[in-house]
């Protein structure tokens, strides 16, 4: 049966054995990323956006709607609800994405002329 | 088609911004082998070899500038079939850590922040079946993907690989 569960990823970062990695070097490089620190595990389910397969970490504290897509049926990176909402709602799945870029290259490829 | 495993044995990532050159024998890619080749990345790994704290900023992301002229895989470095019955591809994919001109990390398009201490941590990403990360052709951004470095931390000797599935 087809559910939102079962399009989760798998996730696992070790440091059960390690030092870790601080808050302060996460914060430092800018990105974003779970902290594990000395002697911890995370172990986590991981979501795929649908636009861009960027990877997401469900943060289990979070209060705001999660960005869902009616047009795929899948959960998106906040990134691409930006998009999806500055577009009227249009579904962009990353398979059509793909899917234009073939196209473009036949195009050019047959015609010589970049359409994209 | 069939699944291939790209392994790093040893290798100490060299940080770098994005869109800037990454440093040869310092991060992994993986570049689709024609203009048209899909490719699906289903599992990322690394593990520590470091002999003291490595805090490692590693991230997988698409390149904005694509490899240009794979360097061939040399000892220790490996690109193999999971399966003994696999047939050899029409179009390989480039699995290289080494180019004559290196990739750059795009700055918009980064997929995975897996970071660790490669002093003794462990990471593993595994996408679920149809929620892999695709990769398109061998053109920019969609056509190659890395693991590197980005800066912040002190990277460490680490041993990583990837499994992917080419078509």
């Amino acid at each position: 049966m087809p559910s939102k569960t079962n399009k989760e990823g798998y996730l696992l970062i070790d440091h059960r054995n390690s030092p870790g990695v601080s808050a302060d070097v996460i914060r430092t490089s800018g990105k974003d990323a779970p902290v594990v620190g000395e002697g911890q595990m995370l172990e986590a389910a991981v979501l795929t956006c649908s636009h861009c397969t960027a990877q997401i970490i469900r943060n289990p504290a979070r209060t705001r709607e999660r960005a869902y897509c009616r047009g795929c049926d899948h959960y998106i990176c906040d990134g691409c609800e930006a998009k999806r909402v500055a577009s009227g709602g249009q579904c962009d799945v990353f398979t059509r994405k793909l899917d234009r870029t073939v196209e473009i290259q036949h195009n050019w490829l047959l015609t010589g002329e970049h359409n994209g | 088609m069939a699944k291939r495993s790209f392994k790093v044995s040893t290798f100490t990532p060299v940080a770098v911004a994005d869109t800037t050159a990454m440093t040869g024998a310092g991060y992994l890619g993986l570049q689709g082998g024609s203009s048209t080749q899909l490719i699906n990345l289903i599992e990322v790994y690394m593990g520590g070899q470091a002999g003291a704290s490595s805090p490692s900023i590693m991230i997988v992301a698409r390149d904005s500038t694509v490899a240009v002229t794979p360097t061939a895989l040399s000892t220790g470095n490996s690109d193999a079939a999971l399966n003994p019955s696999t047939a050899a591809l029409a179009a390989p994919p480039a699995s290289f850590v080494t180019a004559g001109t290196q990739p750059q990390r795009s700055a918009t398009l980064g997929l995975l922040n897996l970071s660790f201490n490669a002093f003794g941590g462990i990471v593993r990403w595994v996408a679920a079946p149809g929620e892999e990360i695709g990769i398109l052709g061998n053109t920019a951004s969609l056509g190659e993907v890395s693991l590197s470095a980005f800066t912040g931390g002190t990277p460490g000797l680490t041993g990583a690989h990837f499994i992917y599935e080419p078509f």
